[in-house]
């Protein structure tokens, strides 16, 4: 069996496996999660190790009919765009697997199956290159979420959060499956799921440009909604503050990956038109993200709350990277993708710690914790540190590749967005941990608080911040293997204005004429 | 690739190693952190000092090695990023490597003597590694975008050392706001870069030097935004990086706060090398700057170094005055360089930036054996008389005094001559004596407030108890002063002049070790005179002053104008003025946006969304009232409303 299938297929199975033990049995439930997502993550390692960035096309391809007559197949692949993502999905799974051992205390049958479920579904939806599979096994990923807040979630507004989190993601699913379908049916009978046919049919037959502007923002808002894209970012902090662990984990860094996914990897190359006329729209809703939600952040008393903030904040630096159309900026957004959701997993996992043990996630009622928790509160400042750029992370390289690719297309915005990513993050970054770390002990709440002594429960935090910085160290690890794919995207997406500005050159005074015959 | 270079890769990534080591296996075994930190500097000095001597210290010899670290390359053109990861090894580097190591070395080893009692010793010596990995990071860095990761790792493990007493919450402030003023700065500093790397498509700086030193004026060709021409935007934004990590006005703010860290971290890193980083990286992308970004830049050199000369007379805590000290020093050093001219300003900031290095590095370490001595006190009020109990320390401290104020033969008469040198053409060439005076008048100044802490602190009587059972303080920590009290004395005779102007293609005039000697004297004996007159006068006037006294007698003797004494305690008042103008806009600005999260985006659109499907669904439910009569009511109530529109449409 094929390794891309192994590494969707267990997690399932596990859950199937789960389900099938008896209730008593409860640490028989966490033994196969825990395996099996240890398991996953080893071969997304093999997967990405083996990965060789001078084949063109998918590596690891696999075919299986799943409804032959609507051209529906569980078709399996890996290119550069999603290899470092399945990688970042297995090991974020199996950190928030590791974390939830100690957290969850109870229905942990039910806990482990949802989490299986997850984790296999959205490793499904990034290897999938079938739009309805992609599609199909994101849901797997994200109905989960939704009870597994409402169960297990914390918090007195965690009813309020299930339901805002589930209307605006079910809206946003709604919006984008519809531009899928409207792509869908752009294409000539027989009509085919098949990415890569598609973006082969479009690319030699493109969609009426009237269309491509209507398709393109369904996917870019569908999408952006599930993303967080400011003004639909509000469910995100309060959803993650909400829930269990293990689930903010998982959602946080990697489901949320689905959106940006789906618009690298099919709105950019399939909608080209669509995109050179709404991305820069995109660019100016992208500083929602960076500068509102960055304030935002400032002022949040709740640790939750600003880690959630800031995620959202984050997200604002792929969509610049998209909207700038380069291959340095895609590039750069890919490897913030992957850089950010190994780092969203470590921030909720660090603070999900804190809230157990402390009782509390408001920072007015935290003081002085590095001087109990020299590991955790080590682990806290990298990850602090991380999130507000700083070098030797793969956030910084990715955050200074989209700075670099829109810098051209889009000073002012970049020019924000930098100051954004230097300042107001290392503004509520360095607070968070001036309050929670650094100072005297809170005498109003003394709490008795215990470092992660053993090394079962330092390796989820040690994997992501080894992870993080590996990458950032060494960027063409994920540069390289990324860079043929991005570039084959953006080209596609650019293909049109590119023979523009060649009709331009030869045609000299009549730009605008020839501009708009041939796009016709 | 030069099979030597090696030498110099190996003695980078030392410290790393041991900064590494140390934390993950030495965190409870202090022996072997201070060993292997102590270990990883002194092979890097070593090693670095291996190659020089072998190669030379000469502009012809330089080498530089690299791997690709990052590279993009689209097909649209200016899509392509090409960052290296390597060593640039000249004679700027390597001098700059040797002050780094060399000062780094003797402050390590003092550190094992300061910090013996504390219990975060193992963390400290994994920090003070991981600076000097940083810091030696920055000094070979061979482009841009290595200089701002290593730019942002000295940030940050200045950050850390700072707050090394986290439990403090002043130390845990004066971190913070450190970081974040340098994080003003790198925001300039990183636009700049990008500016260049988009009118150039490069960020080596050997690629840069070459493109602008060849075919025609480059820099005008940039372009302009608005009316500025881009070239001197780029400059000014480079130069931003400078001003938040060599704290210029007006981001020198966090520098004397920074003070709230251990004495020999203020000595390494806040007065010896990474402060001293901004006036490197003006030096190394000097071929950057037109006209009037070097006008500017000597401006506000010129501005900081007076300014912070004026607060430090009035300061009463010893490493304040230490901190405001070197304020004034790089703001000369960053005054020369916009001097520049025919590279004799880059020369002679160099050179300053050097001497400056082993005298402030020693003064502060004299500092610290003083308060190692009277259990952690820093007012200068409560000391007196240790000189006959410290013997050592006070004449290794009044050595790096002499050094400070300029007098001949002390290496800093030398450095700060050439500074003057290069100010005094100004007068002729541009007709702008501003710059020359304000270099005289800090020359005043600083031999004002030295001799006042060294009168107050070590002469007269004893003032307290703990000044009065001082005792001196153990060789470990006195060895590193008589190390750094020699170049201190003697470092202008080594013709360290030569080898910066021979990088950038100035003229020295002496060679030789009698030359070097006299060397000021013969090429321009006038300014040496002002200097060393204006120097000598400052010392009188505050020997006058501050023989025995108990208590500051300038706000008395200023009379009438004791508010200026007033300013210059309380710091012109500058951090309330930034207190105001960047926190309390911020959070201005973070509450409007917080609230519109709350209460219109959160509260009005999404429980207005689903308000409305809420109402919609109490109306319809209105209907489903189970009762057929309704139902059929409403049907023919329907039915007529349709009928109705057929026959009138």
């Amino acid at each position: 069996m094929n390794i891309l299938t192994l590494i969707v297929a267990i997690p399932f199975l596990a859950a199937a496996g789960v389900a099938l033990t008896p209730r008593r049995e409860k640490d028989l439930a966490q033994t196969i999660a825990l395996l099996a997502s240890g398991a996953t993550m080893l071969l997304a390692i093999a997967l990405f190790a083996c990965f060789d960035a001078g084949v063109p096309g998918f590596q690891s391809e696999a075919h299986f009919p799943f409804a032959q007559a609507l051209g529906i197949w569980f078709h399996f692949g890996v290119d550069g765009v999603n290899v470092g993502l399945i990688l970042m999905g297995a090991i974020v799974g199996f950190a928030a697997t590791c974390v939830s051992l100690g957290e969850i205390k109870d229905r942990q049958k039910e806990f482990y199956i949802l989490l299986l479920v997850m984790i296999g579904g959205i490793l499904g939806s990034f290897a999938s290159l079938d739009i309805f599979m992609f599609f199909f096994f994101h849901e797997f990923a994200l109905v989960p979420t939704f009870i597994m807040i409402g169960v297990w979630g914390r918090g007195v507004d965690r009813n309020y959060a299930t339901f805002k989190i589930t209307v605006y993601l079910v809206v946003g699913s709604m919006i984008s499956v519809f531009g899928l379908i409207a792509l869908y049916l752009q294409a000539p009978e027989p009509r085919t799921f098949n990415m890569a046919e598609l973006a082969e049919i479009f690319r030699d037959n493109p969609i009426a440009v009237d269309r491509q502007n209507l398709i393109f923002p369904l996917l870019m808002f569908g999408f952006g909604i599930l993303v967080s894209l400011w003004p639909f970012h509000t469910w995100a902090p309060l959803g993650y503050g909400s829930a269990p662990t293990g689930t903010a984990m998982m959602h946080a860094g990697v489901i949320k990956k689905f959106g940006l996914y789906g618009l690298i990897r099919i709105a950019l190359p399939m909608c080209p038109e669509g995109a050179q006329n709404w991305l820069h729209v995109l660019a100016f809703l992208c500083l929602g993200n960076i500068l509102y939600c960055g304030f935002v952040a400032m002022r949040q008393r709740n640790l939750n709350l600003l880690i959630g903030n800031s995620s959202v904040a984050h997200m604002g630096f792929v969509f610049l990277g998209i909207a700038s159309l380069t291959l340095i900026g895609v590039t750069g957004a890919v490897v913030i993708m992957v850089a950010h959701g190994l780092l969203a997993a470590l921030t909720f996992a660090l603070s999900g710690r804190l809230y157990n043990q402390a009782g509390t996630s408001d920072m007015d009622k935290m003081g002085g914790y590095l001087k109990q928790l020299p590991f955790i509160g080590t682990a806290m400042v990298m990850a602090m540190m991380a999130g507000c750029g700083l070098p030797g992370f793969a956030n910084f390289v990715g955050e200074a590749m989209v700075f670099f690719g829109a810098w051209n297309a889009f000073p002012g915005v970049t020019v924000l967005a930098v100051w954004g990513a230097l300042v107001i993050g290392g503004v509520y970054m360095l607070r968070a941990i001036r309050d929670i770390l650094h100072g005297g002990e809170n005498a109003a709440h003394k709490v008795e608080l215990s470092d992660a002594a053993d090394w079962r429960q330092r390796a989820p935090f040690a994997l992501l911040l080894a992870t993080l910085l590996l990458f950032g160290f060494a960027p063409r690890l994920l540069t390289n293997k990324i860079q043929p794919a991005a570039k084959a995207i953006v080209d596609a997406a650019n293909g049109v204005s590119v023979r523009q500005v060649e009709v331009a050159r030869l045609d000299g005074a009549e730009v605008a004429g020839t501009t708009l015959e041939n796009v016709e | 690739m030069d099979p030597l270079s090696w030498t110099i890769w190996i003695a980078l990534f030392l410290p790393l190693g041991a900064a590494v080591a140390i934390a993950l296996f030495a965190r409870a075994n202090r022996a072997a952190s201070a060993g292997l930190s102590i270990g990883a500097i002194v092979g890097a000095f070593i090693l670095t000092a291996f190659y020089s001597v072998l190669k030379g210290l000469n502009k012809d010899g330089a080498v530089e090695s690299g791997i690709d670290w990052l590279s993009i390359n689209g097909s649209a053109p200016g899509d392509a990023l090409n960052v290296g990861f390597g060593v640039l090894l000249d004679p700027l580097s390597l001098m700059m490597l040797l002050v780094v190591t060399g000062v780094g070395m003797l402050i390590h080893i003092y550190s094992r003597g300061y910090m013996k009692d504390d219990e975060g010793w193992s963390r400290y010596f994994a920090c003070l590694s991981l600076f000097t990995f940083s810091m030696m990071g920055i000094v070979l860095a061979t482009n841009f975008v290595q200089m701002f990761i290593f730019w942002e790792l000295v940030g940050v493990s200045s950050y850390l050392l700072i707050g090394f007493w986290f439990g403090k919450p002043a130390a845990a402030d004066a971190g913070k706001k450190a970081f974040l003023t340098n994080r003003i700065g790198d925001f300039g500093f990183l636009l700049g870069i990008l500016l260049v790397w988009s009118a150039f498509g490069e960020v080596s700086f050997s690629v840069l030097a070459d493109d602008l030193a060849h075919g025609g004026n480059k820099l005008e060709g940039m372009g302009k935004f608005g009316c500025v021409p881009l070239a001197t935007l780029a400059g000014l934004l480079i130069f931003c990086g400078a001003v938040g990590k060599s704290a210029q006005f007006p981001l020198h703010v966090w520098l004397p706060d920074a003070m709230e860290g251990p004495t020999p971290v203020s000595a390494l890193i806040h007065a010896a090398t990474m402060v001293a980083a901004g006036v490197y990286m003006l030096c190394r992308t000097i071929f950057l700057f037109d006209d009037f970004a070097l006008l500017f830049i000597a401006f506000v050199g010129g501005i900081t170094s007076l300014m912070a000369a004026l607060m430090a007379v009035q300061q009463d805590d010893i490493k304040r005055i230490l901190a405001y000290s070197t304020l004034s020093q790089l703001g000369y050093m960053v005054m020369a360089v916009g001097l520049n001219g025919q590279g004799e300003g880059a020369t002679a900031a160099m050179y300053h930036l050097t001497t400056h290095a082993s005298f402030k590095a020693l003064l502060f370490l004299g500092a610290g054996s003083v308060i190692c001595a009277t259990h952690h006190e820093q007012d200068i009020w409560r000391m007196g008389g240790l000189r006959d109990r410290m013997p050592t320390t006070y004449l290794t401290f009044c050595i790096g005094t002499l050094a400070l104020m300029g007098l001949p033969p002390f290496s800093g008469f030398y450095s700060k001559d050439a500074i003057l040198s290069s100010a005094a053409p100004w007068i002729s060439e541009h007709g702008n004596i501003l710059l020359f005076v304000i270099a005289l008048a800090v020359a005043f100044l600083t031999a004002f407030y030295m001799t006042r802490l060294v009168y107050v602190a070590f002469r007269g009587s004893a003032r307290t108890d703990h000044a009065r059972h001082a005792k001196e303080s153990p060789l470990v920590m006195v060895a590193p002063l008589v190390a750094l009290a020699v170049p201190a004395f003697a470092a202008g005779w080594a013709g360290i002049d030569g080898v910066f102007g021979d990088h950038f293609g100035a003229h020295v005039h002496a060679h030789g070790l009698v030359a070097h000697f006299v060397g000021p004297i013969e090429h321009a004996p006038f300014v040496a005179a002002m200097g060393t007159a204006l120097a000598l006068l400052g010392w009188y006037l505050a020997s006058l002053l501050y023989t025995d006294v108990e208590s500051d007698p300038l706000p008395e003797k200023l009379g009438a104008l004791g508010f200026v004494a007033t300013l210059m305690r309380r710091r012109f008042f500058i951090d309330e003025i930034y207190n105001f103008v960047f926190v309390a806009i911020h959070d201005a600005v973070a509450r409007v946006a917080d609230w519109c999260d709350r209460w219109i985006v959160a509260g009005l659109l999404v429980r207005g969304a689903h308000g409305t499907t809420e109402l919609v669904g109490r109306i319809v439910r209105m209907f489903q009232t189970g009762n057929l009569q309704t139902y059929a009511a409403l049907s023919m109530f329907g039915a007529a409303i349709v009928a109705i529109v057929f026959l009138l449409g």
